[in-house]
């Protein structure tokens, strides 16, 4: 991958280590997990980590709290799976469509709610999720409402000149599509991040009175952020119609919102990698506790409860923190050298 | 036609003046806090359980079981401010206590879907069945008369406690200016206790009134809640007055919405009105004056 020979050359020589690290650990789990059921999970981690990094890239790094998100993931996959049914639309195509509609859709709202700060875009970004939630439950014509449209297909085959069809309705094949985007979005996102842009973002967050006052475009920066995070979670919806093969309104309520909020916090917000963390934890943990029936989604809420009272900087923090206890380094996460 | 509005404006009253119970709520917590409670909404479906199981579990009577809702509303108020916002107050972070209140509405509700599980509960009260009939075919129930009845009590005792007790006129004061109503010698502490009180005790006592006219599941505060939050905007945050006519204004909005359009699309027009309402004129119908820290 094109990525890669980037990446190797990045100045920091530790960063390069973690991120080889990461495309050796994503190529082996499919096959240390071979039954379709944790290939399954493997595949909704990766979906997972997308929509949180999205989230977080709003949330953590542009100071706008998004209860909508799971609007966004509702709007590329329905989008993005209607332009291939009802128009016969390329799956790339579609693709890309979907993450440009949820892109532009949140960068309506953001503008939109751009005078709102806090609260007031909370509950904004709440409300819309309700509407895009009832519109797709309501317009039946278009969506088929509840009765949700079945028998959607795995992205194409691709058929490279002397090498074996890859094939995507195999899970092991579909997760490394997966997990290959959220690797691009990652780095995108990273490379962001420690350019002058994750600088002006985090001036804004901080203070937009002052970031105003040195010249910053506020309302530029926030609506570039949300369309940024809300264009990724196109990109998931778009992966998760054409994975899971069926689509229901009802995946998209403002629960779903909650549970990614929750990926992002538990993980640590304003850094990169904890929504990834964040989003493997806690899509795992449900699935070890499923024997435990309700139990898993008590312990959610816990979960969440519990980090933003007493480790609010979550997993990210926790790690920093058991790292200075040992007494190794302090290592440059991404907070870090954000601060 | 016109029986069949009035007799619309009926219902919406109804549901509005429950909105308004619990909407009334949120924006007291904002008035003196500036903070969002999303665990308001388990406070009221734990009301509408608590009055449940006192009516139909322990014989109870149904008036009596909305005193015993208020009272867990009230307790679970002086709970959640004892372990989420005075420890994050600190903190003075504007987002966070909202957070773990998400956190502590997941674990209330999926806590309450294991004990209660998620089939609906026949809360059948036993005045829902018992109609007034009144002029041209319209009609009430006893069910909906205590409601509006009840909830105009309520308010109106709330509006009183707030503009002429000492206490009120102090709780008004430290949402004005926290600071300053410390050095007046008002306890700022004691008071958002007693707000959260106060408010959570009107959110049970209003899902112990909405258990017998809602589907009563563990998830049944979360579709009410979300229109609090539309009604609290649309009223104008931590504005008592502008609640009480946006509640009325929604369950009315709701009740003809459902009669001309279509059931489903009531969430729609009431989220559709509160964006055109931020867009239009953020500070909702009554705005007050809020001094921004620059």
């Amino acid at each position: 991958m094109s990525s890669d020979a980037h990446l190797l050359a990045s100045p920091s020589g530790k960063r390069r280590w973690w991120l080889l690290i990461a495309v050796v650990v994503v190529a082996i789990l499919p096959l240390v997990f071979q039954d379709s059921y944790w290939r399954a999970n493997l595949i909704v981690c990766a979906i997972n980590v997308m929509l949180a990094m999205g989230l977080d890239f709003i949330l953590g790094y542009a100071g706008q709290l998004n209860l909508g998100h799971s609007a966004f993931y509702g709007i590329g996959a329905y989008a993005s799976t209607l332009l291939i049914i009802k128009l016969g639309v390329p799956f790339w195509i579609a693709f890309g469509a979907g993450m440009a509609l949820s892109g532009a859709a949140g960068m309506a709202l953001s503008l939109f709610a751009v005078r709102l700060r806090g609260h007031y875009l909370a509950i904004a970004s709440l409300g819309f999720a309700v509407i895009v939630h009832q519109v797709l439950l309501n317009w039946i014509s278009l969506t088929q409402g509840p009765l949700g449209i079945y028998a959607i297909k795995p992205p194409p085959d691709i058929a490279l000149p002397g090498l074996p069809v890859i094939s995507f309705s195999n899970p092991a094949n579909m997760f490394y599509l997966v997990a290959g985007f959220a690797f691009l979005f990652y780095v995108l996102l990273d490379q962001l991040v420690r350019s002058p842009i994750g600088e002006t973002l985090a001036a804004i967050r901080e203070d937009e009175v002052s970031a105003a006052s040195f010249g910053i475009n506020c309302t530029a920066w926030k609506v570039f952020a949300f369309g940024m995070g809300s264009a990724l979670a196109g990109a998931a919806g778009a992966f998760y119609a054409s994975f899971v093969g069926t689509l229901v309104p009802d995946a998209f309520t403002i629960t779903e919102s909650f549970t990614l909020l929750g990926m992002v916090i538990v993980g640590g917000m304003g850094t990169l990698m904890g929504p990834v963390w964040g989003a493997i934890l806690l899509t795992v943990l449900p699935e070890l506790l499923r024997g435990f029936g309700d139990l898993r989604l008590v312990v959610y809420g816990a979960a969440l409860t519990l980090v933003v009272l007493f480790l609010p900087g979550g997993i990210v923090q926790a790690v920093r923190i058991a790292r200075a206890r040992l007494g190794f380094l302090p290592v440059a996460t991404d907070a870090g050298a954000r601060q | 036609m016109l029986t069949v509005a009035l007799q619309q404006g009926i219902n919406g009253i109804v549901f509005g003046s429950l909105y308004v119970l619990v909407a009334l709520g949120l924006t007291l917590i904002y008035g003196v806090l500036v903070q969002i409670n999303f665990a308001h909404a388990d406070i009221v479906t734990i009301g509408a359980f608590a009055a449940y199981f006192f009516t139909f579990v322990f014989g109870g009577n149904y008036l009596a079981s909305i005193g015993i809702a208020l009272m867990v509303g009230a307790a679970l108020g002086w709970l959640v401010n004892a372990a989420i916002f005075a420890p994050l107050r600190e903190r003075g972070s504007e987002l966070l206590p909202l957070i773990a209140t998400i956190g502590v509405s997941i674990l209330l509700q999926n806590a309450m879907l294991l004990w209660f599980g998620p089939i609906p509960y026949a809360f059948d009260s036993p005045y829902s069945n018992k109609v007034i009939r009144l002029w041209g075919g319209m009609f009430i129930t006893w069910q909906n008369l205590i409601i509006i009845v009840v909830s105009a009590l309520t308010i109106a005792l709330l509006y009183a406690f707030m503009k002429f007790t000492m206490m009120g006129k102090a709780l008004r004061a430290v949402a004005q200016d926290r600071e300053t109503a410390g050095l007046m010698g008002i306890n700022p502490n004691q008071l958002i206790m007693l707000t959260f009180v106060i408010a959570s005790a009107l959110a049970g006592m209003g899902g112990a009134m909405l258990g017998p006219i809602l589907v009563l599941t563990p998830f049944a505060g979360t579709s009410v809640i979300v229109k609090a939050f539309a009604i609290v905007i649309i009223g104008g945050f931590g504005n008592v007055e502008g609640t009480i006519i946006a509640g009325l204004a929604v369950g009315l909005i709701e009740s003809f919405a459902t009669q001309l359009v279509n059931p489903g699309l009531t969430d729609i027009v009431v989220f559709t009105l509160l964006l055109l309402m931020l867009a239009v004129r953020p500070t909702g119908l009554i705005a007050e004056e809020r001094e921004e820290n620059v």
